[in-house]
Formats: C-alpha cells, structure tokens, sequence
C-alpha cells in the first residue's frame, strides 16, 4: 500500500492504482478526455495532466501508476508520492489544452446532440479561457456513416480514440481505426466492414463530444428537456442497468447505467433500441369482456365478478391451469403463486408457456454477454411458482381443463397453431396483459396491466441478482399495477381481505415467505441490487 | 558523400575504409580487420565483460538522445524467461542528417558487427534492422549484405563456431518520421500505427512485443567492433571524456563542401564549418547554425564562436547535438521563411496521437504562413512563443523539459520555431502588417 496525498487529502492507496482514479475514488476531480473506467488508459488527450513533486514535467494523471518508494525517497519522510491538481500551472495548463481542442472544435452547440451533456462544453466552462486566439481557417470534413446507427461528426472529433479502443477491448470486433496521421487523422471503417455488431450503441455512448452520433436519437430532443430514471432492461435475462430518459409520455433513448455486477458500463443495442417497440402497440386501458366473438369494455367490479361466476359458484372441482411469465416482476409472480397455490390450493396446475430463448448466449472479448434467454425473469417465476409444469399446454389438453389464467408475456410471444386449438377449448380464460396480443385475442376476459417500462417491482436475473425495475412512464387509463388486480382476484375468488399498501408491502411479504428474499426492500436494493440470500452465482 | 580531409591528428575509425572499391562486401571488410572483434568477443569475453567494456568507454548513443549506451545494455533484465530483443534503428529521417545512409551504404558490415556484439551482451538471439522505406538502394544492399553473413556462419546457429545464435530480419518502415522515436519503432515493427508509447516502462524492460529490448541507432552499432578491437581506454581518449569517440558529422546547407564528416567528438563548430566544408558559399557571411538537425535550438553566428561539438558543450549552450545533422544558414536567408519550413515538416509528420502537437504544429504553419505573407499581427509573435511552449515547454533545457506531449516530438517542434523568434525577432516584426484585414492561410494537405 502507497500513502500519497493529492491536494490536501492524503490516503492510502494500492500501489499500481493510477493517480487518476486514486483521485476520483476520493472525490478529487480531474478533468479527461481519453481515460475510460473500462478501457485501457492512453494519455493521448493530455486533459488530466497534473503537478507530480519531483518530477519536472507535469504527468498524465491516468497513465501514472502509484509506486512505493524507498523510505529515504519519500517525500517530507512520509508520502510516496505527492500531487498538486489545482496549482497554478496545472491550471494553465488545462486553459492551453483545452484551446488546442478547441482550435478546429466547430461552434456546434446550437445544433450538437451533445449539448447540456459535452465535456467539451463542461470543461471550457470550468477550466478554460473565455475566448480562442486562433484567427485561421479550420479543418472541414463531411460527416460520414461508420454503421448503420452510427454517425460521425469529424469536426468534431478530438481522437480520443476512447470509440476504437472499444471496438478492440470490449466488443472485440475491430471495425474502427485511424485513418491518415496528424492533423488529418480520423476515424474510420473498412468499406465492407461497418460498425454493425450489437454492442455499437455504446461508442456514441462513451464519446465525450458530439462526435459519434446514434441515428436514434439525432436531433430528437435536449438533455434539459429530459427526465432520467434508473431502471433495467427487460429484454434478456441479464437485467443490465440502464438510465430511461423521456419527456412526458415518451422514452426518448437508453443508454448505461454502471454496475460491475451485471453489465459494467454498457448495454446491448437490443435493449438500447427495445423501447420502441412498445410505441405504436395499441394498448388496453380497460377491462375487456368477451361476449358473442366481441370485446367490449366492462368495468372492475364487472370484471372481477366474471371471474368469481367462473371460478366459484359450483365450480369448485374444476381445475385452473395457470400461466406464469417470465416477463413479469418478482411481485406479480409472487402473487400469481400465492393465487394457484394458496388460494385455490388443491386446483391448479401452474406452468409457463415454453421459453422465448435464441440458441446460444452471444458473448464479446470484454465478458459483456447478451443472454440466450430473451425474458427478464424467469428465475423470478421459478423461485416464486413452484410445481412449474414443464408442457402446461400439454396437460390442459390432456387433463381436458376448462378454466385458465395468464399472465401475458407481452408483445415478444408468438402462438404456435397446435396452441389454437388447446385455447379455444376452454370455457373461460383470463389474461392479464398490456395489449391485444395474439393470446390476449383467444381470451374471454382481458385485465389491463402495465407494459413493461410502466411496472414497478423487482427483477431476478440469470446470476440470482434482485434488482428494482422502476417506471418511467404513466398508467394508462384503468391499468392497474399486475399485483394489485391479482390481489383483488384472490380478495373476489378466496373471499379475503387481502391489503397492501405496495409493491413494497409485497415486497416484505415475500421476504417473510421466502426466504432467499427475506429482507429485501427498494431502499436496500438502491442502485446496484442485492443478490439472494445466499445463492449468487459468480459473486 | 565525400571523406574528410583530416587533420592529421585523427586517423579515421569510422570512414577508414569507405574509400575502397567494394567497401561494403564482406571480402572488403574482412580484408581490413572486420568481424576480428567479434572473434574476440565471442571466443574471450562473456556477456557482462562487454557490458563493462562499453560502459567504460563512456559511448553515448547517436541517434540523437545521447543516453550512454553500456547504461542502457545493463537495464535489460536478466530474466530467462523472456526473449530479447535488438533493434537497430537505420529510420533515419531527421532533416539535415544522412550520415547512416553512409554507414549503410558503404560499410553496412560495421553496423551489423556491432549488432551482434550488442545482442551477444544483452543474450539477445533475434535482431531487427527497421530501415526507413525510402531507403530502397540502402535495403538491397543489406539484403545482400545479410545473405553474405549467413553463408560466412555469421549470423545463425553457432556463429564462428562459438555456441552464440542470432538471427536478423530486416524490416522496412512506411515513410514516418515519427517511427524513428524508439516507442513508435516498436509499434510500428509489431505491425501497428506507428504512435509512441508512454513511458515507463521503458523499452528495455518492457519493448518489442512487451520483451526487453535495446534499439541503437546505426552509427552507435558501428562504433562498438573497434571498441572492442582498440579497448574502452582508446575511445575514451578521443574528444571529452565524458562524451567521447570519433564521430559522424553532417555538414548541409550554405556551405562550400558539404557532406559527410568524421571528426573526434568536440571538435570546434567553426573547424568544421570552415575547414572541413570549405567556409560559407559565394563569400557569404554566416547568420545561423541548426547544430543537431532540426530538432534542435538554432545558434546565432555569435553563438557559433568557440563552441565545441559535443554533447555537454552544446546543452550548456542549451541546445542539442542530437543527430549531428549540422545545418548551416548564410545572410541570404529568410530566418522566417526557414522557421516556416520546419514548422511544415513537424506538422507534416505529426502523428497525431496527443492534442498538442497535433492541434498546435498545424496552427503554428498557418501563423507564419500568414507571416511570410506580411499579414501578420502584433501578437502573432506572442502566440507563436506561447504556442511552442505550449506543445513543448521552455527552451530553458537546463530547468528540464516542460513538454506537454508522450514523446519528445513535442520538444523537437517547440525548439527550432521558439529560436527562431527569439533570436532573430526583428525579421519576425518585419512581417506584421497594420492592416486589418487577415490573409487565410491555405490548408495544409
């Protein structure tokens, strides 16, 4: 361990750490460009330059390694090393760095994507000189496609290179290098090999500056006007972390949220781009009732008092088959496994219709994995729901059962043919879904829930790591949180009182049931998740 | 390329046999000793016996660091886990400097002796030669040069029938000046972009392919046979002792005779200029002197006076000797016009890797662009101090380097332009206009 001081704080730190994220880990801010917590530092930028005592010139903070030194060497008989970032001439220094990025910077900020959200401009502001001294003509150069979704700005462009090291390091895919040297270097691609693979997203992402631009969002709106929510990604079942930026009832993009848990720093452009899909989805806002092939909408009360004619009321020694979904939060699942298995204890048999899964995992150099399994929570069901049924489909037929409920997985789901049949043999079927799906079609009764980026819960992913999903975006007409409408369903069906007050409330009550679960909460689980008690995998 | 006429207190070391027909055989060179100093070595002194004979020599490299030679031999770790690695560096690009272009051209034997008595004291068995591309003539003739030394079982599996192996591949460059700074050679030999790297670690505990390595220049190789043959004692004895030996100097520009000249190290700047090149052409007077290329601070005719050519004497007058590439400017010369073209030529071969030297070379062209063009503004001089100091720090070598970039690139960029206005500021001012309007400098391409 190396005892430094930086400023005036001194700290011990292990020795190899650089003097930059030694400085960072203890909240010392030091201006960079290039240095990236994933990527291997370079010191190209020189931003992050600082005063090192007995060295004469002044280092790049993120390629120094912190040494111990001889005791004779250290300094003032204690420090092995002492460094100064905000003396006068680090901070004339920063002043002459940032005019020379800025010497052939456009004056983009009107029209940058990156405005509200630029180093450049952060930086300028914070450590630069008010105006530029260079009176020539600047470098010009188109703007060019390097993939599908990417664009880049080489304007812009200050080489960092941070977007080519990604290619090299974390997606391993090599498709960016620079081109031609000096002053005319820029980024480029091979005409036949473009910046196409699933993790592209992310290099528009970690560029500090309006360079490298998402197709996606380009032009689409501004930083201040958006509101940001933590949340996760619903679209495998590794759960990465994400930040949800939307303005009133709209996302307008995804991007990473860090958590060296899960995902690092970084996310895959399905679930980058997988908001979308639930744009033009024509949604249920209220209870539907099928009566003579039609829906039409019925209220609450209406609703659940189908449900009771249905399944009570003399029919009490028909069995209900159950659906789970994987698509679905840790309550909902939870609750859905209390109705089958507490409340009409004795008549359920409980499956999940067969996984929505690609045939292997896609895994790149860094580690980063997108899982087979394209659902969030399929270890949520498993822990909540036991006695799954493996071939649900095949015993209802089999076991000829009449009455159903479902939790629709959502617009991911497609019906096989062979399951028409199956369906439109029951009597009656409840499905609790966001949208007119296919399957919500064969039901004879609809409850409106949320759609995914609407649910607020907890998801469980492929490693056993509890996570919180939270909304980002309102309620639609009736919709009711998933939990909430089983909860009335077991109140209507099991002739209860059940009353919580939340999904936190929920929260607690699986924790006293389960007790992988136990002493779970929002608060606990904050930003980065917990793992079950006891059962990670890979911790 | 023309020898030396000495004085006859120097014999020849280096150039002693160039005049020979052939002189770049390996009949020729054996004929006049060659390869016997590396019999000796290989057959009478271990590894650390000829570390300790170079370093007692006081040999200083040539390439244009000076860092003494048997120093850098004794940082390669003794590691026998990893293999090591010698390069010799024949990129020669510095402007005004073609004094291993000789070497290579007429007596390439010296330069590869050299190699494998180096190599044999770091416990290297595999040497590159990495040759600038332009050099197409100079690769030829050490491809043939190579096949010689094969066949002679110079080179290969127990050489001179001693137990010693080395093999030597030899690699050209692509047209960069920047792949002669070490780091950027490395990367370039490795098949990369030709960047430089930071350093530490240096190359000889982490270089070729993260291996030791020790990359020489050309002439420093071709100094080490004769130290070995005439002993650490006789170099020493030739010029200072601290920075010793015969030495290759290059003599170009306004000069009567210039070429190639091998003089003792220390040698008076004037006896150089006006004995060995024969005095300023047309009778001119001399205003100016690049004593190490063009990276290096210009002295003034003043400044010339009694300056001897070697490494100490030259940085206490706070410049360097570098490469020896001497070059010598008379009273015709437009001392801004000349600040221009060294100023194009950095900004030209820029890698581009850090801001600085990326951003400001070019914004240093485009200013005295517009100065040469008399469009020029009071505080253009001041930007172009506060520019070069900027990218490489003061010119003040004796405080250290202040230079804000990986490589030394930035220094070299910042030493000639910031001289040249400090000591020639006249000819500056004379290029500022009182007109406001401002001439744009083209685009450089």
């Amino acid at each position: 361990m190396a005892y430094i001081k930086i400023d005036n704080q001194a700290f011990e730190v292990d020795a190899g750490t650089s003097v930059l994220e030694a400085a960072e880990s203890h909240g010392i801010k030091i201006p960079h460009y290039c240095y990236h917590p994933a990527l291997d530092a370079v010191g190209s930028c020189r931003m992050c330059l600082v005063e090192i005592e007995g060295i004469p010139k002044l280092q790049a903070s993120c390629n120094t390694p912190i040494r111990e030194v001889p005791h004779d060497c250290r300094i003032n008989g204690k420090y092995d090393m002492v460094v100064h970032t905000r003396s006068d001439i680090v901070k004339k220094e920063r002043e002459n760095i940032l005019e020379f990025l800025l010497l052939n910077h456009p004056l983009d900020c009107p029209v940058c994507d990156q405005a509200g959200e630029c180093l450049l401009q952060d930086y300028s502001f914070r450590y630069g000189r008010a105006h530029s001294r260079f009176e020539e003509d600047k470098r010009v150069q188109p703007n060019e496609y390097l993939g599908s979704m990417i664009v880049i700005n080489h304007n812009r462009c200050i080489m960092c290179t941070r977007c080519i090291r990604f290619t090299r390091q974390i997606s391993g895919t090599h498709e960016l290098f620079v081109d031609k040297r000096g002053y005319n270097s820029k980024i480029a691609i091979l005409e036949d090999y473009p910046l196409d693979n699933l993790l592209a997203g992310n290099v528009a992402d970690i560029c500090p500056l309006g360079a490298l631009l998402d197709r996606d969002y380009i032009h689409k709106n501004r930083i201040w006007n958006l509101t940001t929510q933590s949340s996760l990604c619903t679209e495998c079942s590794i759960g990465c972390n994400i930040n949800i930026y939307y303005q009133g009832n709209q996302i307008f993009r995804v991007s990473p949220r860090e958590n060296l848990k899960v995902n690092g720093y970084f996310i895959c452009d399905i679930g980058r781009y997988g908001f979308h899909k639930y744009e033009d989805v024509e949604r249920i806002t209220s209870p539907l009732v099928k009566k003579n092939g039609k829906f039409s909408e019925i209220s609450w009360e209406g609703a659940f008092k189908e449900i009771f004619d249905n399944f009570a009321k003399g029919k009490e020694k028909y069995l209900i088959a159950g659906i789970a979904s994987p698509f679905h939060t840790n309550e909902t699942n939870f609750m859905f496994g209390k109705l089958m298995n507490q409340i009409l204890k004795g008549r359920t048999v409980v499956g999940i219709l067969p996984p929505i899964e690609v045939e292997e995992d896609i895994s790149y150099a860094s580690g980063f994995r997108i899982s087979r399994d394209r659902s969030p929570n399929r270890q949520g069901v498993v822990d909540f729901c036991l006695d799954l049924e493996v071939n649900i489909l095949e015993v209802v037929r089999d076991k000829k059962i009449k009455l159903m409920v479902m939790l629709d997985d959502g617009v991911e789901r497609r019906i096989e043919d062979s399951w028409i049949e199956i369906f439109r043999n029951l009597h009656f079927m409840v499905v609790q879904a966001y949208a007119l799906t296919p399957l919500a079609q064969l039901a004879h009764l609809v409850l409106p829930g949320p759609a995914p980026f609407e649910r607020e819960g907890t998801l469980t992913n492929d490693q056993g790591r509890v996570q919180w999903l939270r909304p980002s975006l309102p309620l639609k007409g009736k919709t009711r949180p998933d939990w909430e409408i089983l909860m009335e369903v077991m109140n209507t069906v099991g002739k209860r009182e059940l009353r919580y007050s939340g999904v936190s409330d929920v929260i607690r009550k699986m924790g006293d049931e389960f007790p992988a679960y136990t002493g779970m909460s929002f608060f606990h689980l904050g930003d980065y998740g917990l793992p079950k008690n006891g059962q990670i995998k890979d911790e | 390329m023309r020898q030396s006429d000495n004085s006859p207190m120097f014999n020849p070391v280096l150039t002693r046999f160039m005049h020979l027909d052939n002189s770049h055989t390996l009949n020729v060179y054996r004929s006049v000793g060659g390869y016997a100093a590396l019999e000796k070595v290989l057959k009478t002194k271990t590894p650390g016996d000829v570390i300790e004979e170079i370093k007692a020599s006081n040999l200083r490299g040539r390439g244009g660091a000076g860092f003494p030679t048997g120093i850098k031999w004794e940082f390669v770790p003794k590691d026998p886990l990893k293999p090591k690695y010698l390069i010799s560096n024949a990129d020669e690009s510095e402007p005004g400097t073609f004094k291993d272009r000789l070497i290579l051209n007429k007596a390439p034997h010296m330069m590869l002796e050299g190699m494998i008595i180096a190599s044999y004291a770091i416990d290297c068995h595999q040497a590159f030669i990495y040759i600038r591309e332009e050099f197409y003539q100079e690769y030829k003739t050490l491809e043939n040069m190579v096949k010689e030394v094969y066949h002679a079982n110079l080179l290969g599996h127990n050489i001179l029938a001693s137990n010693y192996q080395l093999d030597v591949v030899i690699h050209r460059g692509a047209g960069a000046y920047i792949c002669g700074e070490e780091t950027a050679l490395l990367d370039s030999l490795e098949g990369r972009r030709g960047w430089p790297r930071f350093r530490p670690p240096y190359p000889a505990i982490e270089g070729y392919l993260k291996c030791p390595t020790v990359v020489q220049n050309v002439e420093t190789l071709a100094c080490l046979p004769e130290i070995m043959n005439r002993g650490a004692d006789w170099f020493k004895s030739i010029g200072p002792e601290k920075g010793p030996g015969p030495k290759l100097f290059c003599l170009s520009g306004h000069i009567n005779n210039p070429g190639v000249y091998e003089a003792p190290m220390g040698i008076p700047l004037t006896e150089l200029i006006y004995n060995y090149g024969e005095g300023i052409r047309n009778k001119r007077k001399l205003k100016a002197v690049l004593p190490g290329g063009v990276s290096s601070v210009v002295l003034t005719a003043d400044e010339v006076e009694g300056l001897n050519m070697d490494f100490d004497s030259l940085a206490a007058k706070r410049t360097i000797l570098g490469s020896a590439g001497i070059i010598v400017m008379d009273d015709t010369v437009d001392m801004v016009n000349a600040c221009l073209n060294i100023a194009r030529f950095f900004a030209h071969e820029s890698c581009g890797q850090c801001t600085p030297c990326r951003e400001g070379t070019v914004w240093l062209v485009k200013i005295l662009t517009r100065l040469i063009h008399k469009e020029g503004r009071r505080r253009d001089i001041d930007l172009l101090l506060d520019i070069t100091e900027n990218i490489g720090g003061l010119s003040d070598l004796s405080k250290g380097s202040f230079g804000k970039t990986i490589c030394p690139f930035g220094e070299a960029v910042a030493w000639p332009v910031r001289s040249f206005v400090e000591k020639f500021e006249e000819e500056f001012f004379a290029c500022i206009s009182d007109n406001k309007t401002i001439y744009k400098a083209a685009v450089i391409s």
